[in-house]
Order: structure tokens, then C-alpha cells, then sequence
């Protein structure tokens, strides 16, 4: 035990208080630089904010809320698309799809606008020193948070790797979103829509089983992020494979930072079933871990 | 001439606050998740995540649903259990110039005795609050709060396994909240904090499914406010120990509604999630009202509403 000025006998000797750089008001806003529709129901946000996201890292996410308005209430969570310094602050970028009411009111915010912004939130990518090749594979706005991802990726890249390859499927080829930059970062691309306008036609997962036995799985990271189904066959298609798989998940979240226990999701562990919290033990997971309802 | 800083300290029985402000249990987990956006040694107290004897991994989700005006939760008080919150959560907490209020739960009377004693003579906490809005499992899951003599019973067994201040939460879903105030202040309650939660429900037409998949839950924000306010006012009036103010307070207006209708101190729970700062900006708004008005002393604000 040890004692401090004010006489309070900490623990260990440790002020804990000295861990945290209190964020302000002004760290936990934002200002809407754009907002624009980019595809059918999908929006990119291009955001202003204070220097507490310059260390944001892929896999990481946002709760934002229109100032002032009576709906949504709570925040919508949404992954980082991208991430610039800027001065003493940053700029993000996020692409979303206006999925349902809360991110309706959002896509019709103005450039100009006031949003109110928590984070950055939640785990990030964990990245194996070794690791030679990244595959990335993204069904529908499941892009957005891997294009954030490849930024990085390439960022760092040397001569020796890591290679990108991109598996993107999307309904129809106009909800085909962030291959473009994904191909400015070097990544290579396989295309699928359900419609069969861009690519092979089909799911998006039948093209990654094709490769997945040339894949070398000690020097290969799997990075998925989609719709549920999709992760679900994901899961049954590496089951038998040594790939090691990380996948983004969801659900629904009041505050982001671990304090409701609402998002939670339900993973198998050697002891049994038990519950998750997505904002604070995730949104990263093991896909092996993940069990589906 | 400086104007002179408003007296915000109450009393909560024996228990004193420098500030009316406190943090409703299950809004603010331990108090670690907030660390980074308010000085926790500025709150009137923190009141943590429901405690049972054992710990509890709660419902199966999804466990939350935005409504108009406020949420609907059924997290099925998750929590860490009595022996890792004095070990892990409470060094921690302990650190702060502020009152640590433990909320504790159970599904018979004896376990809500057993987690009294277990916090009893445990340093760094000031006070219990008692959540009766649980089933009781001996008596077919009837919610003790929901009756006035399981009410009794339970906050008997807590004050007799405990000489902490005791708290005890009420229910709002009963027809006469007075009723079971009376009954608890009876049984030796030294203070009652309300509302919990309203039941409520909320349907996903698509797949005519319940958001929830425990299908109802509780209804919490700043919708349920008037419901929250009527309640202490008729409260206030029915019992003689000190009312706490709990539901829907987002801002400082909020706060002082419920003071002026007679609540000697308020939490705040829902708008954490929205505004981390929430506790920080009732402080000051509470302060400044009070210079605004020219009262010294919030203690002079509690139970002023006129009516005729
Ligand atoms: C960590 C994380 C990162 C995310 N990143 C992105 C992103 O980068 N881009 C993007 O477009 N979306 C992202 N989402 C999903 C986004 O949060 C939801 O689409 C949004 O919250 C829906 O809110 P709404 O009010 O518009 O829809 P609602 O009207 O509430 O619901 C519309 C539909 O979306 C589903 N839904 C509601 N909330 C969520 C949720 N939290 N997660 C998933 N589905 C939900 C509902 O079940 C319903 O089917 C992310 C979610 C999480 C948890
Ligand atoms: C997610 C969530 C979890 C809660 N958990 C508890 C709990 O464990 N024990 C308890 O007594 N009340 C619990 N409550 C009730 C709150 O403490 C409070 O009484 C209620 O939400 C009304 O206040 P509000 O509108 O300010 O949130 C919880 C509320 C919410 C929203
Ligand atoms: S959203 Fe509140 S705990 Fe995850």
C-alpha cells in the first residue's frame, strides 16, 4: 500500500488518474466537412475532429449522434473508413449505408453540421509480425472498416509483404464500394455480386474457398467484416482450415464503452458458452469463437 | 463583489454528499469506463452495477432497443459477483473523494442478506442500495418490489445484516408506489431511491419478433421523466426519510425538477451512455441556477414547488 499527498492509501502506490488525459467537449465533437450519397443508399462522411483520434487504428469504431435533435437518442456505431492527421487534430472518413432510421437522420446532416462523436472505440486488428499475406474479404459496407485496414496495411508495406488480396461481394455492382482505393493500396481484387453485373455471381465466400488451400496459414491473416450469413459461411468454410480468421462484429449499442453490457454476443471458450461485450471485448473476434443464432 | 460559490452539500440520512448528483447503478458500470471523461471525485456519489452473491452472466442478447425518447433494456443484471467487486472493481473506485453506494440484488431473501453482510465493514463503501425489482424465486418469481410485504421483508433482512446507510430502490411498476415506500420506511429503510425502470415491450414488425430476446424490458431516458417526477412527488409526501430522483434526467433542468418536487438528491443513468460528461454538466447547472436564482443553499431548493 502506499500513501499520497491527500492521504487516499492507493493500492500500489500508483495514482491511477494519471493514466487518463481527460477529453473535453470539444474532443467529443465533430464537424461534417461532407456527406455525401456515393452509391444507392450509401453515404461517405468526411469529419473534422480533435487530435484523440490521431491514434484511431483499423478495427477501431465511432458512436455519433446528431446534435440537438430528439431521434436517434442513442448513438449509432460505425467503423473508420479512414484516418489523416490534420494540424493539431484529424480527419476521418466514414462510409455507411443508411441502413434504418438513426443513420437516415445522419445521411441527411450537411456539410457545416455539428455531430457529437465518441471514441475511438474498441480493439483493433491485432497484426502477426510475420505475417507475408492479408486477405481481406468484405460483403457489402463490410468494406468500409477493411479499407482502413489495407491504409494501414500498405503504409507499412515492404518489399517482403504483406500482399493484399481482396475477396468484395455486393448485391449488384452498383453497392460495389472502396475497390477503387483498395486498389491504390496495392491490393489485388476478386469481384462477386448475387446479380452477377460485376464479377462472378455468386457469394463472395465461394471465391475465397477456391484460394483458401493456397493460402499458407502460418504467414496468412484472414480479415472478414459482412452481413451475418456471410460471416457464418465464412466460419463453416475455414472450420478444418489452421487460418487464423478475425472478423468484425456488431450489434446493437447504447454506449459504446463497456458500460450498459447491451452488445452482447455469445462466444464458445474451452469453459463453455459465454457472453461478449462488442464495444470493449471486440468488435474484433475470432471467427472460430463466434457462435451464430 | 465575487459571488459566492452555492452550499450543494445533502444529506442522505447520515450519509453526506458534496453535490446532489450521483450515477444510476447499470449506467456506469464500476466507474472505470468514465475515468476518461469526468473527474469522478466531483460526483456526489457513484452508485455501481447491481451485485449479487454469486456472479451472473445475465440475459441472452439482444438486450437493448432504442424507443422514442429513451431505451428498453433487459441485460439481466450482469455482473461480476460480491467477492471480484471488493477485489477487483472497488480498490479502484476507492481512490476518489467521493461516496461509493453499492446496489445489491437477490432471488431470495436470504441471498439479499448474505450480499449485505458481505459489503458490510468492507472499506471504501458508504452506503447499500437495495434493487427489490427482482423476482423471488421461492414465491414463483413474483418481483419482491412489487408487493408491500416482500418489500418489508427484504429491506428488514438487509438493515438487520448491515449497519450501512440503507438505500432501498423502488419499483415503479405497482399501482400505489407510496404503499411499498411506506412499508419499506417501516422496515427501517434509511432513505428510497426511484424509479427503476417502467416494463415495456417493442416488436420488430418485419419478422413479428420481440427486439428482445427476453422479449420485455425496461423502459429507461428521458420519456419516462414526468412518470419519474409524479412518483417522488407522491413519495415525498407519504414518507419522512430523504427521496432520491431517478429517471430520464439528461441535463440540469432535469435534475432541479426533481430536487424542487422534493428529492434530496437525483442519479443520473441513461444519458451516461449519451453524454459521457452528463454527471459533470448537472453539477455546474445545478450551481449556476442556484447563483442564478441567488440561493445559497440547494438544501433551500429541495421541496420549494408551489402548487395551490
Ligand atoms: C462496431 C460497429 C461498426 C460498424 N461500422 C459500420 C460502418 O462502418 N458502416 C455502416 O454502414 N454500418 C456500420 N455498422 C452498423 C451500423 O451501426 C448500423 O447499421 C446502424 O446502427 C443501424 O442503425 P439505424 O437506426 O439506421 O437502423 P435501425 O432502424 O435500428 O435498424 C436497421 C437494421 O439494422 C440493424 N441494426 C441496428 N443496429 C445495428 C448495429 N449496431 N449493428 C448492426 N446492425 C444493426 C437492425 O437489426 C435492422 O435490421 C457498425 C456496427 C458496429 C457495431
Ligand atoms: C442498461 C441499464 C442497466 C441497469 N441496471 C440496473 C441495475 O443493475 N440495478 C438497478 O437497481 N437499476 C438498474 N438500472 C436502472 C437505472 O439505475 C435507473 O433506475 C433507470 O434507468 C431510470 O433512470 P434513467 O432514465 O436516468 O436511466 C439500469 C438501467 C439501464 C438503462
Ligand atoms: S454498448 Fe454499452 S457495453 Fe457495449
Amino acid at each position: 500500500m502506499g500513501s499520497s499527498q491527500d492521504g487516499i492509501d492507493r493500492i500500489d502506490g500508483t495514482d491511477w488518474k494519471d493514466e487518463y488525459s481527460m477529453l473535453t467537449k470539444a474532443d467529443m465533437t465533430a464537424t461534417i466537412l461532407a456527406n455525401a450519397e456515393v452509391a444507392p443508399e450509401h453515404y461517405l462522411m468526411k469529419l473534422a475532429v480533435s487530435g484523440a483520434f490521431r491514434d484511431a487504428q483499423p478495427g477501431q469504431f465511432v458512436m455519433l449522434r446528431p446534435v440537438g435533435r430528439g431521434f436517434p437518442f442513442l448513438g449509432r456505431p460505425l467503423g473508420i473508413y479512414s484516418l489523416a492527421e490534420n494540424g493539431s487534430g484529424a480527419r476521418i472518413e466514414i462510409l455507411y449505408r443508411a441502413a434504418g432510421r438513426g443513420t437516415k437522420v445522419i445521411s441527411t446532416l450537411c456539410e457545416g453540421d455539428r455531430i457529437e462523436i465518441l471514441g475511438p472505440l474498441g480493439n483493433r486488428f491485432e497484426l502477426k509480425p510475420g505475417m507475408k499475406t492479408a486477405v481481406l474479404v468484405a460483403g457489402g459496407i463490410g468494406i468500409a472498416p477493411l479499407v482502413f485496414l489495407a491504409e494501414r496495411l500498405s503504409a507499412k508495406a515492404t518489399p517482403e509483404g504483406p500482399k493484399m488480396i481482396l475477396y468484395i461481394g455486393a448485391r449488384d455492382s452498383a453497392n460495389l464500394l472502396g475497390i477503387d482505393r483498395m486498389k491504390s493500396f496495392g491490393a489485388e481484387v476478386r469481384v462477386s455480386t448475387d446479380d452477377g453485373s460485376a464479377g462472378y455471381e455468386g457469394p463472395v465466400t465461394d471465391l475465397f474457398r477456391e484460394d483458401l488451400l493456397s493460402f499458407n496459414a502460418s504467414k496468412t491473416e484472414v480479415f472478414v467484416c459482412g452481413p451475418n450469413p456471410m460471416l457464418k459461411r465464412m466460419g463453416a468454410i475455414i472450420a478444418d482450415h489452421p487460418i487464423r480468421c478475425q472478423v468484425l462484429m456488431e450489434e446493437r449499442m447504447a454506449c459504446g464503452m463497456g458500460a450498459c453490457l447491451g452488445c452482447t454476443i455469445e462466444v464458445r471458450t474451452p469453459t463453455g458458452v459465454e457472453y461478449r461485450q462488442v464495444c470493449t471485448d471486440g468488435p474484433v473476434f475470432d471467427l472460430r469463437e463466434i457462435i451464430w443464432r | 463583489m465575487a459571488l459566492l460559490k452555492p452550499r450543494t452539500e445533502v444529506k442522505i440520512g447520515s450519509l453526506v454528499l458534496k453535490n446532489p448528483v450521483m450515477t444510476a447503478s447499470g449506467t456506469f458500470g464500476y466507474g472505470e469506463e468514465y475515468a476518461p471523461y469526468i473527474d469522478l471525485n466531483r460526483l456526489g456519489a457513484v452508485v455501481v452495477k447491481g451485485i449479487s452473491l454469486e456472479p451472473r452472466r445475465g440475459n441472452p442478447p439482444p438486450r437493448i432497443m432504442e424507443t422514442p425518447g429513451g431505451m428498453l433494456n433487459a441485460i439481466g443484471l450482469q455482473n461480476v459477483g460480491v467477492k471480484a467487486f471488493i477485489g477487483d472493481k472497488l480498490p479502484w473506485l476507492r481512490q476518489f473523494d467521493t461516496k461509493i453506494i453499492v446496489n445489491i440484488f437477490g432471488e431470495t431473501l436470504e441471498e439479499y442478506g448474505k450480499v449485505a453482510a458481505a459489503l458490510s465493514g468492507v472499506d471504501g463503501i458508504h452506503a447499500l442500495e437495495v434493487n427489490i425489482s427482482c423476482p423471488n424465486v421461492q414465491k414463483g418469481g413474483h418481483v419482491f418490489g412489487c408487493d408491500p410485504d416482500a418489500s418489508h421483508g427484504v429491506t428488514k433482512i438487509v438493515k438487520s445484516a448491515t449497519d450501512l446507510p440503507v438505500i432501498v430502490k423502488l419499483s415503479p411498476n405497482v399501482s400505489d408506489i407510496t404503499e411499498i415506500a411506506r412499508s419499506c420506511e417501516a422496515a427501517g429503510a434509511d432513505a428510497l431511491s426511484l424509479i427503476n425502470t417502467l416494463l415495456g415491450m417493442s416488436i420488430d414488425i418485419e419478422r413479428r419478433i420481440p427486439h428482445l430476446r427476453n422479449v420485455t424490458g425496461g423502459l429507461s431516458g428521458p420519456v419516462v421523466k414526468p412518470v419519474a417526477v409524479r412518483m417522488v412527488w407522491n413519495t415525498v409526501r407519504a414518507v419522512s426519510i430523504p427521496v432520491i430522483g431517478i429517471g430520464g434526467i439528461m441535463e440540469s433542468d432535469d435534475a432541479l425538477e426533481f430536487l424542487i418536487a422534493g428529492a434530496k438528491a437525483v442519479q443520473v443513468g441513461t444519458a451516461n451512455f449519451v453524454n459521457p460528461k452528463a454527471t459533470m454538466e448537472i453539477v455546474e447547472g445545478i450551481e449556476s441556477y442556484l447563483v442564478r436564482h441567488g440561493i445559497g443553499d440547494v438544501n433551500e431548493l429541495i421541496g420549494s414547488l408551489r402548487t395551490e
